[in-house]
């Protein structure tokens, strides 16, 4: 447990590196601007003494003013170099997440990685822009305000050594309570929303068993005692920023009671020899509130650090799970040259903590090729270690002459064309999914993969947006709409994951039709399947099973 | 605004008394900060007076320093009241508001239902409900109480401080709080909307980037979906720095506010002094209410970050809200048995119909399997059947009545439909199977776990208290079919629609469902969407789609 908080530390601390320098002069000017106040309140005891005096001393109140807009403006910088270092530096960690991830073999959950990458990244901000100055301005203004205490009076100045270090200690306790208090209260939060997420998914069911009373009822049921427990939870944190708040208040009105007698005469001790004198006393009142201040500030910034320590901590787990990338960059570069011809020797990967050898082939160019084997046997593994996708423990892949590397890669992937065994489409039109924004003529393509009156029946044709797992369209619809993708490519190999799996025969025989059309036209192609029927129609069959 | 202020009138007619106390400790907490300050500056101004007059013998210290800690006291008390009394209220408040989404959504048509389902549509829905707990907490009570206090400071200056003093505070603190907030508060509504545009953008990009990328990089497309990831999110920033800069200069002119309100408090009642209208101590205690006057405007100024982000949250919970629900009356038909007419269906936009001219009859005890290619209509035959869809031709009869006539709850009672992918929720699983029938004993759940060959399943994981997880995890694909099906025979329906019952089980186990569920219903009329030769085999009828 300490260990893990040391982690998330170390990497909050990571974060905020390239940003130290400005942080640093960042909370330097926080706690200049707050050192302002000393001096102004020095000015109000000026002008309000000499007023007792009978004097009007104007000078005094325009340099409050004076100073005042200082203290605004000087606030207002620190704030804004403070929002510009945090971020930036949640703006790197989350570039970092999103190259890594653009390139990545495997990882978490899409949902998961944009939601930290996204929204939990943010929580990071808050701690930049508030708990970080209010740490710097701790370190300075009280003990400059407890020396300037004791300058004037010592009795004013030991109300304060003694009330000021009972924050701290009290803190040290509140704060534990507080970041577990912040931690439950958002897993409550959290499971609240999970709850009403879950249910919302499960609308239609619930409509379907006419059971929408029973569910309303039982969720208002769990909403009701989530409330009841944040609240607890609440309270924990309000009653100890009211004991802060009581503290602080208890210390100034010590002070300013003691003053009082004081300049009524009334008190004759707490100073060095001659009486507080009346600017003193307002001196020291001005101050009070400000010594307790900066330790006010930081105790309501805890759940700020709290909340960015947690999300350092699932940027550590996702740092930690480092995958191999892909190889080469996945951008868009002239076609390897060379015959297509593939060739796999001594193949090994390791998946799932054991070895998955593959059989040694060579494809010849314009041939058709199937990879049998049951599920699990690391075919699809074949199809991406061909494409470059994957990189294997050992063994040699050669295409088109040249090992696969990630020199040659990416020119070797311009060559071929793709079709998963999940299609998923971008959130953009059908035409910018078929074409990636080439500008190129889809209809001899659709033809081919018999997919052309599909379009067609679409509510806006090529325009229409699909949702992101080809929703409207049935499984085997978006299987072909990837191979007239793939078509449009002119490629000269074909890797095919699974094109007729959960298809009736009468779907699968398209599928299979537009297959071999492409391959009429002097496409290579690589199939994973175990559809026999599938199989039968290649030029060869692999058999993979996994046995070493 | 006026989306802010809808939902402000939901949670105050839900809250209104917790809220209403809340408030007027929320003026308490002002009032006794400023009358905390004021009368301290006073009471030390006021001293140091008696004192150089040599009067502090006879000066009253005792009622001023029992006010001084009385008011510091009283504020740390009223404070935690009143935090604890809003929060409570507005918690309960937005619990409230979640039920009422939820029924809201429930309610919605079922094309509008079925596009939320694995969309982004659910968390924004919880994410609004979050951030509009600040429309209470950080707009609309500190407004409402700093408008408060600032108008009590203005009647208790004036009577003990004087007019002139009374009218600079109140007039400035007022005015330029105002001008300041809805300055700052209408230039971020554009750049707050575009920012969670943005936002959107962004995710929804990256998670295309993510569960593409193979696609991706077998055409070259990698950098090029990168870069727009990246570049939605620098729009989102640059939109973040504006926000950000008008929050920072409503905060600068709120701070430089509050100086010149000190200032002049201070130069006025040093005027006032001299002409012998005020005694010193009046005039200090006229600065220092205006030094703690400031507490009311201060808070004001996170509402203004956050009103953009309030305004849209609030308008899209107002916007499902108000869905009207689907038809609640109906009547109630007698009869059994399931007849189409002449049916037909076509999706709005779409060139071609999904179907035309389907005629069929599924009586009691009769089962019918719809076989045809993906994409043939089974699917939408089975929806509009369970009346979740309307056909735009021809028409479905349940016994005696056309289908869009019946009442929703009666139609349920009579009907259901297992549709192929059915939701599992976490919880037990006899919480799974009483959802379907609340009533029932768990010898009856036993009964249709054994039908459904789920029973030494159930046993082996300990029994009917076994705890499914989010989704239903915890139970392989086909055991949670089975759990599905188990579901919807404990409503015992006179029609049963089945899409794909067996997908996922194998051949045995498949075979085994199929005739449990006829056994269990025998006098179902019982509609299968199917393209298994098991399924097909166990139908009476089979009629073909293509």
């Amino acid at each position: 447990m300490a260990q893990g908080a040391g982690r998330d530390e170390q990497v909050l601390a990571a974060m905020l590196l390239p940003v130290r320098a400005q942080l640093r002069l960042a909370a330097g000017m926080s706690t200049a601007a707050s050192l302002i106040w000393p001096m102004q309140a020095a000015l109000v005891a000026w002008a309000l003494a000499g007023l007792l005096g009978g004097n009007l001393p104007w000078a005094a109140v325009a340099g409050f003013a004076v100073a005042g807009v200082l203290r605004a403006i000087l606030t207002y910088l620190a704030e804004g170099r403070l929002f510009e270092a945090g971020l930036q530096a949640v703006t790197t960690a989350r570039e970092r997440i999103v190259q890594r991830e653009a390139l990545a073999t495997e990882g978490m959950g899409a949902g998961a990685v944009a939601a930290l990458a996204g929204e939990k990244l943010d929580a990071v901000l808050p701690f930049v822009t508030r708990y970080a100055p209010a740490q710097g301005r701790v370190m300075v203004v009280p003990f400059v305000i407890l020396a300037l205490a004791f300058w004037q009076s010592w009795a004013v100045g030991l109300v304060f050594l003694i009330t000021g270090p009972l924050i701290p200690v009290f803190m040290a306790l509140v704060g534990m309570a507080a970041k577990d208090a912040s931690k439950r209260q958002m897993a409550e939060v959290g499971s609240l929303n999970d709850l009403l997420v879950e249910r919302l998914q499960a609308l239609v069911d619930i409509r379907l068993l006419g059971a929408e009373k029973t569910v309303t009822s039982s969720f208002a049921e769990g909403a009701e005692r989530l409330r009841a427990q944040t609240m607890s939870v609440l309270r924990v944190a309000f009653l100890s920023s009211a004991v802060l708040e009581l503290f602080a208040a208890i210390g100034v009105a010590m002070v300013a009671v003691y003053i009082g007698f004081d300049l009524l005469g009334v008190l004759q001790f707490g100073t060095y020899g001659a009486p507080l004198t009346p600017a003193a006393g307002l001196f020291l009142l001005l101050l009070a509130p400000d010594y307790y201040q900066p330790l006010r500030d930081l105790s309501a910034a805890w759940h700020d650090k709290a909340a960015a320590l947690a999300v350092a901590g699932e940027l550590g787990l996702w740092e930690a799970a480092e995958a191999q990338p892909l190889l080469g960059t996945g951008g868009g570069v002239a076609r390897l040259s060379g015959a297509a011809e593939i060739a796999v020797s001594g193949l090994r990967v390791r998946r799932g903590g054991r070895d998955l050898s593959y059989p040694d082939f060579t494809a010849s160019p314009g041939q058709t090729l199937a990879l049998l084997g049951p599920s699990g046997a690391g075919k699809t593994t074949l199809l991406r270690l061909l494409a470059g996708m994957a990189v294997p423990e050992a063994g040699q892949i050669t295409v088109a002459g040249q090992a696969l590397t990630a020199a040659t890669a990416d020119g070797w992937r311009a060559r071929l064309g793709w079709m998963p065994q999940t299609p998923h489409f971008l959130n953009a039109s059908l035409a910018h999914n078929l074409t990636f924004g080439r500008p190129a003529d889809v209809t001899g393509a659709l033809r081919m993969a018999a997919v052309e009156g599909v379009v067609a029946g679409l509510p806006s044709g090529l325009a229409t947006r699909l949702g992101e797992t080809g929703g409207g369209l049935s499984g085997g619809e978006a299987r072909r709409l990837t191979l007239a993708r793939a078509i449009l490519t002119a490629p000269d190999v074909l890797l095919a994951d699974e094109p007729t799996a959960d298809l009736d025969a009468e779907t699968a025989a398209k599928v299979t039709g537009g297959l071999m059309a492409l391959a009429a036209t002097g496409c290579s192609l690589i199939i994973a399947t175990h559809d026999e029927r599938l199989a039968s129609r290649m030029d060869r069959v692999i058999r993979i099973g996994g046995q070493a | 605004m006026s989306a802010l202020g809808q939902i402000f009138a939901l949670i105050w007619r839900d809250q209104q008394l917790a809220l209403l106390r809340g408030a007027a400790l929320g003026v308490l907490v002002l009032l006794a900060g400023i009358g905390l300050l004021g009368v301290s500056g006073w009471f030390i101004t006021a001293s140091a007076a008696a004192g150089l007059a040599g009067t502090g013998a006879v000066f009253d210290v005792f009622r001023p320093s029992a006010m001084v800690r009385f008011l510091a006291l009283g504020r740390t008390a009223a404070r935690y009241g009143e935090r604890l009394m809003t929060h409570d209220a507005t918690l309960r408040a937005l619990a409230g508001l979640r039920v009422r989404l939820l029924r809201a959504t429930a309610a919605l048509p079922y094309d509008q239902v079925v596009r939320l389902r694995g969309s982004q549509v659910l968390n924004r829905l919880t994410a609004d409900v979050d951030a509009l707990d600040g429309v209470p907490l950080r707009l609309i009570l500190p407004l409402g109480s700093g408008l408060l206090a600032q108008a009590l400071t203005f009647a208790v200056v004036w009577a003990l401080v004087g007019l002139t003093v009374a009218l600079w505070l109140v007039i400035g603190f007022v005015g330029g709080a105002g001008v300041t907030l809805l300055w700052a508060g209408r230039q971020a509504l554009v750049p707050s909307r575009r920012a969670e545009m943005a936002a959107q953008a962004f995710r929804s990009r990256f998670i295309d980037l993510v569960q593409t990328r193979s696609d991706l990089a077998v055409y070259g497309q990698i950098a090029v979906q990168t870069q727009a990831v990246l570049a939605a999110d620098a729009r989102r920033q640059a939109d973040r720095r504006t926000l950000d800069r008008i929050e920072r200069r409503a905060g600068l002119a709120l701070s430089i506010l509050g100086t010149v309100m000190a200032s002049g408090a201070l130069g006025l009642g040093m005027y006032l002094a001299s002409r012998g209208d005020l005694v010193p101590a009046d005039a200090a205690a006229g600065f220092f209410a205006a030094l703690a006057l400031m507490e009311t405007v201060a808070p004001l100024r996170r509402a203004v970050a956050d009103v953009g982000r309030m305004g849209l949250a609030a308008r899209r919970v107002n916007g499902t809200l108000a869905a009207t629900p689907a038809s609640a009356t109906g009547q109630t038909g007698a009869g059994t048995g399931l007849q189409a007419v002449n049916l037909g269906f076509q999706r709005r936009g779409a060139a071609h119909p999904v179907l035309t001219g389907l005629n069929f009859a599924v009586l009691p005890g009769q089962t019918l399997a719809l076989a045809g290619p993906s994409g043939s209509g089974k699917s939408t035959v089975l929806l509009m059947a369970a009346g979740l869809l309307q056909p735009t031709g021809g028409h479905i009869r349940l016994g005696s009545l056309d289908l869009a006539d019946w009442a929703e709850d009666s139609l349920r009672n009579h009907l259901v439909l297992v549709p192929q992918r059915a939701a599992l929720m976490a919880g037990s699983i006899r919480q799974a199977l009483t959802l379907a029938a609340p009533a029932a004993a768990d010898a009856d759940l036993w009964d249709v776990l054994t039908v459904m060959a789920l029973d030494g399943v159930v046993r082996s994981k300990g029994g009917l208290d076994f705890a499914l997880g989010p989704q239903g995890t915890g139970l392989s694909g086909g055991e949670a079919r089975r759990l599905v099906l188990a579901r919807a025979l404990l409503r015992k329906p006179l029609v049963l629609l089945l899409d794909e019952p067996s997908e996922g089980l194998d051949d045995a186990t498949a075979a085994r469902v199929l005739t449990g569920i006829r056994r269990f219903l025998p006098e179902a009329a019982i509609l299968t969407a199917s393209h298994r030769r098991g399924e097909l085999d166990w139908a009476d009828r089979v009629l073909n789609l293509s």
